[in-house]
């Protein structure tokens, strides 16, 4: 009959249609073809077994393709980066793990999502593979932050990330009439200090800063949340106070952190619509000429910013923006210690190639040829191998007027407390943030603000305990 | 089939089953079912992964005396709100312009598809370019009025229109009633085109000014067409996530007073740090108790309306 | 009103009324305009000064902007979700609404109830337990969970359910049985041509609003490889390489809106008419 005959292919359809999607992993090409090969291995299949062996690592971080390339290179061996931006990545990762995603063999984690992908059990055990031979090899912060809450490592970094002070060496000659690290350290040592500097800068006809964001790295000395209680202690109000002074004293460019004017203050003087303009007396003025008008707004004031507060990754993103001002820069200490992002790479514990996976990221942070490939290829970024920064001491950057960068790094590096480092970070870090700029913009008083910062603590993690 | 006299002219119907089936099937699956997993969750304290164990209420009360719930809920209807006004107002306006006897305007074919240019362009390329043209000292739109201001020997201090608290809402209620309000016009215009063009002429040979016109005849004929327009928008409206939340940062001064309902319910849904889903979970119901009681009070005024023009005209007629 | 009749009045207030309906016309215009224009300058010009004159890094912009991701591939993408969803919603819809609209059994009335009250639900209440849908059934990072739901549109079905029933004749389709018709040669050879109109208007909105749609993809793609047009657009928020040149941004938001405007070019017609028709069907 032929309405029977119907129904049963309208609704074998529709379940073949609901199945066909519960059977696939719902990837193309050759993401499922590695899956099958895959399932025909053990979980334990060991990566000199041959076949198709290529992994497939997420990350946040474009270094890692680079490290890829040199691996296949090296080894011969195939591996597979999907990057994914950064402020898209611990979501994008959650969600994919969390729905069962077998693909990425290598996880990738800055140490702010680190403690909650550990909760998650997201990151294999890397003692099970011996990770812990390596451990006096590792600059020590960067092995501890690798570790979960039990002492497990579980992700280890190619790079340390202590955070200095980039500050532009013509400029401080001019104002200063020195530009050695050690004399303009001086300026940065702490917060009232920076105003002063800032102050002076000013009067030059300079900014300190392009943003009020950039002592952030070196803002608070303790954990936001210790023995599950909420901590802000006295150096947290103090960078507050700060980046209020900065903002609202017009010491900065007014750039926020990673935007077009921040990334153009790098290379030369930026212009910038301020508050002290003066009335225009110019009747010609004439928006709707384009061309006229191109002339009237190339007289915009302009500023050219001083300094910049950023990890030691930072070389890497001055050196791409510089341009004409490459030479001309220094990196001093800065008020505090501090340290930001660094990429830890571990084994997704959902992976199906974990030897070959631990492979890849024994090459990555634990060989020291691939090490001084790294520093050669980067053209300055830190690596995380002892004796390799050792090694690289009286390497001179040019960049930064031939300063030694890495003995610099190291140094700063031995002062880093690993322990600040909680899953919190990110969410209370923003919130802060937010009363922050609540203050300097005036939309709220200090009491009011943080008031409101507690508020937000207490409402997004009713767990944690809140003493005002 | 049990008899034949239902056989022969009945028996088609069963065919029914058959062209609904494919729909019911994939509605249960994709539809009901989640619906009836994200309730089952809000009584749960899911967080990321593991085993919901049942927690009742708890979520919900939760949500009740979680201010910021409520703050999000008012930044919702606020913006929501000032995009609706501009957004319909600017709508009626266009419409009584073009359904003017008078004037009779003429380009309505061009106007319109020139206002509703915004609406196909994806609100996340909106967001962008809007984001960028609004920079606070770098954005196009500052320099423009900085240069006005010039020429008329006035200074303008830059306005930080997505950064402070007094500003960001508005400006995306304004960017999203640039939108929508093409759409609305559309919606409007033709309701007032389905109107016999009898009814004006007869009122205009009956002395009747414009806004009497207006006021009697048009805007009663097309009101259902603004109960539809009102009633879609604030389902819409209060789900407002992609604009607000692609043009802020969570620590901007301006978070507080933008972070819509929806984001809100991202940050503890998705958002990798904060997830806690059965939260989440009764947040999405908490609104939804809220859309359903907001549309039920729309349509009784509405309704109420309707009641009292009956009643009005049965005492005329007495 | 007093000027009523004298023509000069008449002419100057209908004058500014076109000047006033230009001026808003170039409000939504401009944006594009100068979206347009920037796409063409480098980002060095573009933060130093403002113009409607095109530049000359167009290509400088292009390079970089390729460098970055393959906005191609995101439009490839956008199409392989797209196209599938408005099929399927157009032709199972049109089913579904000529099943209801009629046939008589025991479950239509409840059907017919589900989708009016699933019209009036916010789709923010299913996306927790459709996500958790998806991840039970490893459907996370694949196009299937944004097709294959498209098969179940309700309100789709009710705006052709109304349709139907005022375009179709069911006198047709009684002719037809005595003919010895099948039903399924009723539904594709008669009554599908004759709602034609109905279903290529819900079609075009259909697809308007798949292209568009940016929650749900964001929510289930991982991999930009697989991101559709406005997830990859909003990437370029967290691009920071890319932020350097705003040119390149520009570029990229201007390219990822020229495929909807030719759409748009060719149907506005129907576009417009099914956003009317919409209006005063409901």
């Amino acid at each position: 009959m032929k309405f029977k005959k119907f129904l049963a292919v309208a609704l074998t359809a529709a379940m073949a249609l609901s199945m066909a999607a519960c059977g696939s992993t719902g990837d193309s090409g050759s993401a499922s073809t590695s899956d099958s090969t895959a399932a025909g291995d053990t979980a334990t299949s060991d990566s000199s077994s041959g076949g198709d062996d290529k992994i497939v690592v997420w990350t946040l971080a474009k270094d890692l393709e680079q490290f890829a390339d040199h691996y296949k290179e090296k080894t011969g061996k195939e591996v597979e980066t999907v990057v994914i931006e950064p402020a898209d990545y611990p979501t994008k990762v959650q969600t994919a793990l969390m729905g069962g995603e077998s693909e990425p063999d290598v996880i990738v984690g800055e140490p702010q999502m680190l403690q909650d992908f550990y909760d998650n059990g997201f990151f294999e055990d890397l003692d099970q593979f011996g990770a812990q031979d390596y451990a006096d090899q590792v600059v020590d912060y960067v092995w501890k932050v690798g570790q979960d809450a039990d002492g497990v490592q579980r992700a280890i970094s190619y790079q340390i990330t202590p955070a200095g002070i980039y500050y532009r060496r013509d400029i401080a000659k001019k104002v200063f009439g020195t530009d050695d690290p050690e004399e303009i350290g001086k300026l940065f040592k702490d917060y009232n200090t920076i105003l002063q500097t800032a102050q002076t800068l000013k009067d030059a006809g300079y900014r300190i800063f392009a943003s009020d964001g950039e002592m952030n790295y070196f803002s608070g000395d303790s954990a936001w949340v210790v023995d599950n209680k909420l901590n802000v202690d006295q150096s947290r109000y103090d960078y507050m106070d700060l980046a209020v002074k900065l903002y609202q004293d017009d010491y900065t460019a007014y750039a926020s952190q990673w935007s077009t004017p921040w990334y153009q203050a790098m290379s030369g003087p930026i212009p910038i619509l301020s508050q002290d303009i003066q009335s225009g007396s110019d009747d010609s003025v004439n928006v709707w000429d384009s061309e006229n008008f191109e002339e009237q707004t190339k007289d915009l004031p302009k500023t050219e910013v001083f300094a910049y507060g950023l990890p030691s990754w930072g070389v890497l993103t001055l050196r791409d923006n510089v341009k004409d001002t490459s030479g001309s820069w220094g990196v001093c200490a800065g008020p505090s210690y501090g340290f930001g992002g660094g990429t830890f790479i571990g084994i997704s514990s959902q992976s199906k190639k974990k030897e070959a996976a631990w492979d890849f990221i024994k090459f990555c942070t634990l060989d020291e040829d691939t090490a001084d490939w790294w520093i050669e290829k980067s053209e300055g970024d830190v690596v995380s191998l002892k004796s390799v920064l050792e090694k690289h001491k009286d390497d001179e950057n040019p960049v930064y007027g031939n300063e030694k960068l890495y003995a610099f790094w190291l140094q700063q590096a031995e002062g880093i407390d690993y322990s600040k480092v909680t899953k919190y970070d990110k969410v209370i870090g923003d919130a802060w943030g937010e009363a922050i700029s609540s203050i300097k913009t005036g939309a709220s008083d200090k009491d009011t603000a943080i008031n409101n910062f507690y508020d937000t603590v207490a409402s997004t993690y009713p767990d944690i305990e809140i003493q005002r | 089939m049990k008899t034949q006299k239902s056989s022969r002219l009945s028996r088609y119907n069963r065919w029914g089953y058959a062209f609904v089936a494919p729909f019911s099937i994939v509605f249960l699956i994709f539809s009901v079912y989640p619906v009836l997993r994200t309730l089952y969750l809000s009584f749960t304290d899911l967080k990321v992964m593991g085993t919901p164990h049942f927690i009742g209420f708890a979520n919900y009360a939760r949500v009740f005396t979680d201010k910021f719930f409520w703050r999000a809920l008012g930044n919702t209807v606020r913006i929501w709100g000032v995009n609706i006004v501009l957004q319909l107002g600017l709508a009626f306006l266009l419409t009584i312009v073009f359904s003017d006897m008078k004037y009779k305007m003429k380009g309505l074919p061009f106007f319109r598809i020139v206002y509703f240019l915004p609406n196909l362009i994806a609100a996340t390329s909106v967001a962008f370019l809007f984001k960028t043209l609004l920079d606070w000292r770098y954005g196009t739109f500052n320099i423009i009025l900085h240069n006005i201001a010039q020429a008329f020997h006035k200074n303008y201090i830059p306005i930080d229109w997505l950064g402070t608290s007094n500003h960001a809402g508005y400006v995306i209620a304004v960017i999203s009633s640039w939108m929508w309000f093409g759409n609305s016009f559309i919606m409007l215009m033709a309701g007032v085109q389905g109107i016999s063009t009898d009814y004006f002429e007869a009122a205009r040979i009956d002395g009747a000014g414009r806004w009497t016109i207006f006021g009697k005849i048009t805007l009663p004929l097309i009101r259902p067409i603004l109960e539809y327009v009102a009633i879609t928008s604030l389902i819409g409206g209060l789900q407002m996530f992609d604009l607000p939340f692609l043009m802020s940062s969570p620590s901007s001064a301006a978070y507080g007073s933008v972070q819509t309902v929806m984001m809100y319910l991202y940050k503890f849904a998705f958002t990798s740090g904060t997830v806690q889903t059965g939260f989440a979970s009764a947040i999405a119901y908490t609104l939804f108790m809220i859309i359903l009681l907001v549309s039920i009070f729309e349509l009784y005024l509405f309704r109420k309306d309707d009641r009292k023009e009956a009643k009005e005209e049965r005492r005329k007629k007495k | 009103m007093k000027r009523q009749g004298k023509p000069v009045g008449f002419v100057v207030n209908k004058t500014i009324l076109y000047i006033l309906l230009i001026l808003l016309a170039a409000l939504c215009i401009m944006p594009f305009l100068l979206m347009m224009v920037n796409a063409t300058r480098s980002g060095v010009e573009i933060s130093h000064s403002f113009s409607f004159v095109p530049g000359k890094s167009l290509g400088a912009n292009y390079r970089q902007l390729s460098d970055y991701f393959n906005i191609y591939r995101g439009m490839l993408n956008s199409v392989i979700v797209a196209l599938p969803a408005t099929f399927l919603t157009a032709y199972f819809s049109a089913m579904t609404a000529y099943g209801l609209a009629f046939y008589k059994f025991k479950t239509n009335k409840l059907i017919f109830v589900s989708i009016l009250i699933f019209m009036m639900i916010p789709g923010q209440l299913s996306l927790i337990g459709f996500y958790q849908l998806c991840t039970k059934l490893h459907m996370v990072n694949s196009y299937l969970p944004l097709i294959l739901p498209a098969i179940a549109s309700p309100g789709t079905v009710y705006f052709l359910r109304q349709y139907a029933i005022s375009v179709v004749p069911r006198s047709l389709m009684e002719a037809a049985r005595l003919d010895g018709a099948s039903e399924l040669y009723i539904f594709h050879r008669i009554v599908l041509p004759l709602m034609q109109p109905g279903v290529a208007t819900m079609a075009i909105m259909c697809f308007i609003g798949n292209w568009n749609n940016y929650l749900l993809p964001m929510i289930i793609l991982n991999k930009k490889e697989k991101f559709t047009l406005p997830v990859l657009i909003t990437t370029l928020n967290a691009a920071t390489d890319l932020q350097s040149n705003q040119g390149a941004i520009y570029l990229a938001v201007a390219i990822s809106v020229i495929p909807i405007l030719i759409v748009f070019c060719i149907f506005s017609r129907q576009i417009i008419g099914s956003i009317a028709s919409g209006a005063v069907k409901e």
